[in-house]
């Protein structure tokens, strides 16, 4: 057998063992390990690979700020911050049909200028949104799709954990990735929101009777609650984009700010702190994994030379550009089905490099189609990262894991028009980028 | 035979927890180099010397402090479609495929520990660093021994995977 071949039943072997139920980590890893094995003819020099992409593969700088950016995204959410953007952002919506769920998203768009993982979102607007949209008469299934489409906003708006991982697999500048991503991140929230008032007009079947708006604010109350979040913002973006830290870094500072900021309005406890700090660990501790065992399998491919043969095939093929990123969307889109998307990122963007990069792809754009893409499989039956977060946080037996998909469907949609848009119009995304 | 199992997978959990502890110790120390190196960047008009190894460092042994954790909590990435599949039609098949599973998890992270004990071994005799004599080093074989353990204790923990499937009743199966 060539080199090729071994390559491409590891391939299906992983894809096979994945399906099955196998742990994504450890698929990836025996898959390698047999690869380079089957390549290379001794269980030695595969196991020396194994070794070293353990010992090697995070040990950077770069990886080494991922759990600050869970930590950020964690300290945000039990600073209560979250609520405090939910009830400015309704406050600004009050008035429009449908309000609260337009409010929910442009409390979503805030957050996300402060967190860098959906799953955050996800959890917190569960608690904060859906009881008060209840309240309110919409209909149960329509509000938890409102947060779980609204909650991938956390993972376009800057700062963002895909982002970076995506930067760091393909070397692009995080600080131009989390450029590209405010344009493609604002468009989203805006067609969110004007879906949400739409349904609302013509099928109030789906959205639910809403009874009134809620209470105005008084603005004194408005800026108490503003205040500490653009504060945050600010301290973030502006950091980043004043010189004062590096992106990687700015989860340490984000952190360390919500943090003062959480003690400083009394919201946060040294046990509040530590619950946190666990959960960060847990969260970290599975992405990290899935990073070794992703680069174990993609020095295997490389190895191999199954992603030179597929550029090779697809430069052959005459898919054409079109064809090839409406296969590639695809493909991810489906594999957003069984899989979460770090996954899903580690294991196709070293496939699809040395296919794209010969065509002259810009590589931030591409970023922000994949992470578009694969936010789309974070709604989709059976495997929704956000819709599983939700179920469990809402801990409501009345509200079935299908409800919750239904809901979110009509917003997957709206994903799908948003991310043609951004592949028919690369300026969406890189028009705010220097230097493009 | 049953009490004593019982006993034994408890310490387990509480190693596994201590580690978590450990663990997430480790994350509020990052965040404290790292925001310590900005400030004094941005103040001091002088970086922190040595942050940036022992960001390098610790990360890899946060990992490998928590995974063990993170699997007894029910958290590793997997796609369960057919699994839970199965325990409707046919829960003696899921429960072998799933010991299945486990005994392959077991095998591959026992390649990783074998195979990371020389190079830990190497480490610790030469004295191996990281960084830049006269500025600031740091040794590395801390980080290749959480691995060592790290990674053992997965293995532990799959392993009481299979033990608990298999002798003890549903209810001591206990909270992830």
């Amino acid at each position: 057998m060539t080199p090729f071949e071994i390559g491409l039943i590891a391939l299906a072997a992983m894809f096979l063992s994945v399906l099955a139920g196998l742990f994504v980590p450890i698929a990836l890893m025996l898959c390698s390990f047999l690869g380079v094995w089957a390549i290379k003819g001794t269980p030695l020099l595969a196991s020396k690979l194994m070794a070293l992409a353990a010992n090697d593969a995070i040990s950077s700088y770069f990886f080494g700020v991922v759990p600050l950016f869970v930590l950020m995204g964690f300290i945000v959410a039990e600073a209560g911050l979250g609520r405090d953007a939910f009830d400015v952002a309704n406050a600004m919506f009050r008035r429009l049909k449908g309000g609260l769920g337009v409010g929910t998203v442009g409390a979503n768009a805030i957050f996300a200028a402060i967190t860098g993982i959906s799953i955050a979102s996800a959890a917190v607007f569960t608690k904060i949104a859906v009881p008060q949209m209840i309240r309110h008469g919409y209909a149960p299934r329509f509000a938890v799709g409102v947060v779980a489409g609204s909650s991938v906003l956390g993972m376009m708006i800057p700062p963002s954990l895909l982002l970076i991982l995506y930067g760091i697999l393909t070397e692009q500048s995080i600080g131009d990735l989390f450029i590209a991503g405010i344009g493609p991140g604002l468009l989203l929230a805006l067609f969110f929101a004007g879906g949400i008032v739409l349904m609302a007009i013509f099928t109030p079947g789906f959205v639910g009777r809403p009874k009134g708006a809620p209470e105005p604010l008084p603005s004194r109350v408005l800026l108490a609650k503003g205040l500490p979040i653009a504060t945050l913002i600010v301290l973030v973006l502006g950091g980043i984009y004043g010189g004062l830290f590096t992106p990687v870094e700015a989860g340490a500072v984000g952190s360390i700010g919500a943090l003062l900021i959480g003690f400083a309005l009394r919201r946060l406890t040294w046990a509040g702190l530590w619950r946190v700090l666990v959960e960060t660990g847990l969260v970290t501790a599975t992405v990290c994994f899935l990073i070794i065992a992703a680069q174990m399998y993609s020095r295997m491919l490389a190895l191999s030379g199954v992603p030179a043969g597929l550029g090779a095939w697809a430069a052959g093929a005459d898919l054409g550009f079109w064809g090839l990123m409406i296969l590639y969307v695809a493909i991810v889109i489906a594999l957003g089905m069984i899989l979460d998307s770090s996954s899903i990122m580690l294991i196709l963007v070293p496939l699809m490099l040395p296919v794209v990069v010969p065509m002259g792809v810009d590589l931030v754009w591409f970023g922000i189609v994949t992470v578009l893409a694969v936010e789309i499989g974070l709604l989709t039956p059976p495997f929704g990262i956000s819709v599983y977060v939700i179920k469990a946080t809402l801990d409501d037996p009345a509200i079935a894991l299908a409800d919750i998909f239904k809901g979110a469907a009509p917003f997957a949609l709206i994903m799908l028009a948003v991310l043609a848009l951004v592949i028919v119009f690369p300026a969406i995304a890189i028009g705010l980028v220097p230097g493009r | 035979m049953r009490p004593f199992l019982a006993l034994a997978l408890r310490c387990l959990d509480g190693v596994t927890q201590g580690l978590n502890v450990i663990g997430s110790g480790l994350i509020l120390l990052l965040m404290i180099l790292v925001g310590v190196d900005v400030a004094g960047r941005n103040l001091a008009g002088a970086p922190v010397a040595g942050v940036p190894e022992l960001v390098t460092l610790s990360i890899v042994a946060i990992v490998f402090l928590q995974i063990p954790q993170a699997l007894r909590a029910g958290r590793l990435t997997r796609s369960d479609a057919l699994m839970s599949w199965l325990e409707r039609h046919s829960p003696l098949t899921g429960k072998w495929l799933e010991t299945l599973f486990d005994l392959v998890s077991m095998a591959v992270v026992w390649v990783i520990v074998s195979t990371t004990w020389p190079i830990f071994a190497r480490a610790w005799e030469r004295g191996e660093f990281i960084g830049a004599l006269g500025d600031f080093t740091a040794p590395t074989w801390p980080v290749k021994l959480t691995i060592l353990i790290g990674g053992t204790m997965l293995i532990l923990q799959f392993a009481a995977r299979i033990l608990r499937r298999w002798t003890l009743p549903p209810e001591t199966e206990a909270q992830g």
